[in-house]
């Protein structure tokens, strides 16, 4: 048995084609796809789970290709946990239907409303298909080929259009997209959720309890929540839409804006992606530095979520003593990448800057200063007998709930699954540096907790380590400019003409990529962040799909509220850690 | 002739209070914030005045001369009513608490206390009770959903602690032998009722941060949960009087209580009665020290969810307080 994930292995193929004889194999140098007919499907997914150990649901999602007879491509992802290996399925849309299957995985819930929301796939059988990000009534799927990128302005708004007259500059366009009216709303809403007991609450989308613009509706009696549903959408920018316009350079800084607090760590996801399909080999100094800023990251977005979350449940004064110590990350990452929070540091190839001089000494610092106030924080939480009675036992995730619903990261960490990416599938520097993945027992609120906590440490013997290996590697290279695909230093496009036309060929045209699709994840602090990059052997990608991992790990949210109480809702949400960005995307 | 001096006298004397407690209150704000300020590592208040001195003025002024919106749907007479339900028993406490000896100026003797009751700790007790309503009405009549789940929740919480705060008194009123909380105070000249009564002070403690709703039990405008529970739809000096009244009328007038009945009032620190200082600074000094304590527990802690409250009141501080009671019944046996 191999130590890092990969593809499904020949052996257990044969296995399957001897089982199924119709399906056909497409095989890529980093992922491996198993055709099968729409009527066969289920059956093949369903032994796949029950017998070949692909328990795992990962991520679903649909291609659109326009020429082809039945349009719409369904693309499922599975992982088995056991022998680690991962497996796609590709499915013809016939009629534009799929049988659902969240039957057998109920993770796919939220997956097939969105793939229906943004491709108008339908699919048989599924509980309650709605949309996912837009409103009920919105009559477009805007992922579809033909849906122009700046929408269909068809909708005159008088109060963007009654201004001052000087105020529209030339090509002002009079009509815009559509916004949903209060009708639509609400007609979004009751197709959420019936209403069964007392009242109904509106939990956001603006409440400071949400953690940014999410929008609960909890059917209560009394204070104690029936039944939930979550609305979506509220930030949901279509990046996937504007990644299909876009070179692989040029979507870089679309990355920071999906986890806007671990922008760090989604640029080296996705980049290292890119650098997969594209071949392209970042020098071992550019390596050392992701590790590094993307352990920063973690710890930076760790304390924010340790800080919100202990101001959710009353304790104001953590929020401040974490802040400041996530201010001198911050000011760290400043310092090296320039900006504090969507810094699009990483490049293909390498990382846009090299380290300033005394980077290491500052970071040093930090990791000496940094355990003690660790220790600041357990002593003010960890035993607290409040802080113990608001999480233990709250919001228990089992072992096989982890598995069904897709829940990656530290939530499934917590529930005792090793499910962690940087071990799992070591990019960049992983493989060299030497940690733990803390594991929890329980599942509830309390041991996430100190699993984040304990990986705040893990990290911090990650930066520690690679700080020691930056110091060797002081003079070498942060780039790999020689690279045909790797867009050369300013300094280089300004000394050779060479490095000008490529500059020139690579920004207007794009990274030429091969034909070739390709399935790689990184692990972000919300969870496996992954990248399906479907590329047509143009400049830009044919299509992006994000696999986000908070978006995911948020869909157990309605399960595990049902019948407890508002008070413990921000605990859980709190618990589960979504941020907005990037469960909207 | 002598009915209008006390008439006169009685007004000013309330009058002096009242404004005091005013200018007491909007300088507690100030404490407070300081006091968060520091725990949290950041200075507080800084820029209007010496470190922020006049700060509580210029809150007053912002608050008194921000625009008084009432949300559409709500019961006005209640919306209003509320704020002040609130605001007014709070300070009408203030007539039973005595913060001084009588002393003689001028020939004149000025006792520091606006009447000296037989019934006061009842009557305490109930002005408290009341106060409970302005939230519950203001939870109500919002006519919105978030203030009637942070009122219900108040009211969930007060009935526990409002049964627990009742027993817990009992102790002090058995040993002094009366109601009046000037006879209590002089009852402690030998020594304080702390020693036999101290279950009965554990309770006072946790009723007194439940009744004003100060973390560990401020669940009632938990704001993560809530937005800001029952006061949500409030604005300006209507909203204004919720903290005032909660967080420090009620609060400082508690704690006073609390002094009285166990520490001693205005009796000197035990071994310090050599000092040359006045019984009504002693009494401050006593009360502050525990109007800090609450602020150090409201700016550590986490919050208990309601269900844990009221678990606690029933099951944890209704027995400590019945025990408090038992206690203190051998004691006067068997002592004095």
């Amino acid at each position: 048995m191999q130590n890092h994930l990969c593809w499904i292995d020949e052996e257990k193929l044969k296995e399957i084609k001897n089982k199924f004889p119709e399906i056909s194999i497409e095989k890529f140098p980093n992922a491996t796809f198993i055709y099968i007919s729409k009527e066969r499907l289920k059956d093949l997914l369903k032994s796949l789970k029950d017998e070949f150990g692909f328990k795992m649901f990962i991520d679903f999602t649909c291609v659109d290709y326009p020429e082809s007879e039945n349009r719409f491509l369904g693309v499922y992802f599975l992982i088995n946990p056991k022998d680690k290996q991962r497996v796609g399925v590709k499915c013809w849309a016939t009629n534009e239907t799929l049988p659902t299957i969240t039957d057998l995985w109920k993770g796919a819930k939220w997956a097939e409303r969105e793939a229906y929301d943004m491709f108008g796939v339908r699919f048989e059988g599924h509980e309650n298909l709605v949309r996912m990000f837009l409103w009920e009534g919105y009559p477009y799927y805007p992922l579809r080929k033909d849906f122009p990128r700046e929408g269909y302005k068809t909708e005159y708004l008088p109060s963007l259009n009654e201004r001052n007259k000087d105020y529209p500059a030339h090509n002002y366009d009079p009509n815009h997209t559509p916004l949903p009216t209060l009708e639509d709303l609400e007609r979004t809403q009751k197709a959420r959720i019936k209403k069964k007991a007392q009242m109904v609450l509106n939990w956001g989308p603006l409440h400071p309890g949400t953690h940014g613009t999410i929008w609960f509706i909890f059917d209560m009696e009394g204070e104690e929540i029936k039944q939930c549903d979550i609305i979506l959408g509220q930030l949901h920018r279509g990046i996937e839409k504007l990644a299909e316009e876009l070179t692989y350079t040029q979507f870089i800084p679309y990355t920071d804006r999906m986890d806007y607090i671990s922008a760090l760590c989604s640029q080296v996801a996705y980049v290292n992606t890119v650098e997969k399909l594209l071949k392209v080999e970042p020098p071992p100094k550019a390596k050392w530095i992701r590790t590094m800023m993307c352990e920063l990251q973690r710890i930076n977005s760790h304390l924010l979520w340790l800080g919100t979350y202990a101001l959710d449940i009353g304790a104001l004064t953590i929020f401040l003593y974490t802040f400041r110590e996530r201010e001198k990350l911050m000011d760290i990452i400043e310092g090296i990448a320039g900006i504090r929070l969507n810094s699009s540091y990483i490049r293909i190839g390498g990382v846009s800057k090299d380290l300033p001089e005394g980077a290491l000494d500052v970071i040093r610092h930090f990791i000496k200063d940094f355990p003690e106030k660790l220790k600041e924080y357990e002593t003010i939480l960890t035993k607290n007998r409040v802080w113990i009675r608001r999480n233990v036992n709250i919001g228990v995730i089992t072992e096989e709930d982890v598995y069904q619903y897709g829940l990656t990261g530290v939530v499934a960490r917590a529930s005792g699954v090793p499910y962690d990416i940087r071990a799992l599938q070591p990019t960049d520097a992983y493989d060299k540096v030497d940690f733990e993945i803390p594991l929890g027992t329980v599942g509830d609120c309390y041991d996430r907790y100190l699993v984040r906590m304990e990986e705040m440490r893990q990290s911090l013997n990650i930066i520690k380590q690679c700080v020691e290996e930056l110091e060797k590697l002081k003079d070498d290279k942060y780039l790999a400019t020689e690279n045909p695909y790797v867009l050369p230093t300013l300094e280089e496009v300004y000394l050779s003409i060479e490095s000008m036309v490529k500059d020139f060929n690579l920004r207007i045209y794009g990274e030429q990529a091969p034909e070739e699709e390709i399935y790689l994840s990184g692990e972000n602090p919300r969870g496996e962040l992954g990248f399906y990059v479907v590329s047509k052997g143009d400049g830009k990608p044919y299509r992006i799909k994000i696999r986000s991992g908070a978006f995911y790990n948020l869909q157990i949210f309605t399960e595990l509220i049902k019948g407890r109480t508002v008070a413990d809702a921000v605990v859980l949400l709190g618990s589960l850690d979504p941020v907005v960005g990037e469960t909207d995307r | 002739m002598e009915l209008l001096g006390v008439i006169v006298g009685i007004s000013l004397k309330a009058l002096i209070f009242i404004i005091g407690m005013f200018l007491g209150a909007a300088y507690l704000t100030w404490i407070e914030r300081k006091f968060a300020g520091h725990i949290q590592q950041r200075p507080g208040p800084l820029h209007v005045g010496y470190h922020g001195l006049l700060q509580p003025i210029a809150d007053a002024l912002k608050v008194l001369t921000k625009e008084d919106l009432v949300p559409d749907g709500v019961d006005k007479f209640l919306f209003y009513l509320a704020s002040l339900m609130a605001f007014v028993p709070a300070i009408m406490i203030l007539a039973v608490v005595p913060f001084g000896e009588p002393f003689n100026i001028f020939g004149l003797e000025i006792k520091p206390y606006i009447t000296d009751l037989n019934i006061a700790l009842i009557l305490a007790l109930a002005f408290g009770s009341i106060s409970i309503y302005g939230v519950i009405f203001a939870g109500w009549a919002s006519n919105s959903k978030y203030p009637m789940i942070g009122g219900l929740r108040k009211a969930a919480v007060l009935i526990g602690y409002e049964v627990a705060l009742g027993f817990a008194m009992v102790g002090p009123i058995m040993q002094a032998g009366s109601f009046s909380l000037k006879e209590i105070v002089e009852a402690q000249s030998s020594y304080w009722f702390i020693i036999p009564n101290i279950l009965g002070f554990v309770v006072i403690l946790f009723a007194i941060l439940a009744e004003t709703g100060r973390t560990p039990f401020d669940v009632q405008e938990a704001e993560a949960e809530l937005v800001s529970g029952y006061n949500t739809e409030y604005t300006a000096m209507k909203f204004g009087l919720f903290p005032l009244a909660e967080w420090y009328i009620a609060t400082f007038v508690l704690s006073a209580i609390a002094v009285i009945l166990f520490f001693g009032g205005w009796q000197p620190f035990p071994l310090l009665g050599w000092l040359p200082i006045p019984g009504i600074v002693w009494f401050f000094i006593k009360v502050f020290a525990l109007f800090m304590f609450f602020l150090w527990v409201h700016w550590t802690l986490p919050r208990y969810r309601v269900d844990q409250i009221t678990e606690l009141a029933w099951k944890v501080m209704l027995p400590l307080a019945l025990a408090n009671i038992f206690i203190v019944a051998l004691w006067v046996i068997i002592v004095g």
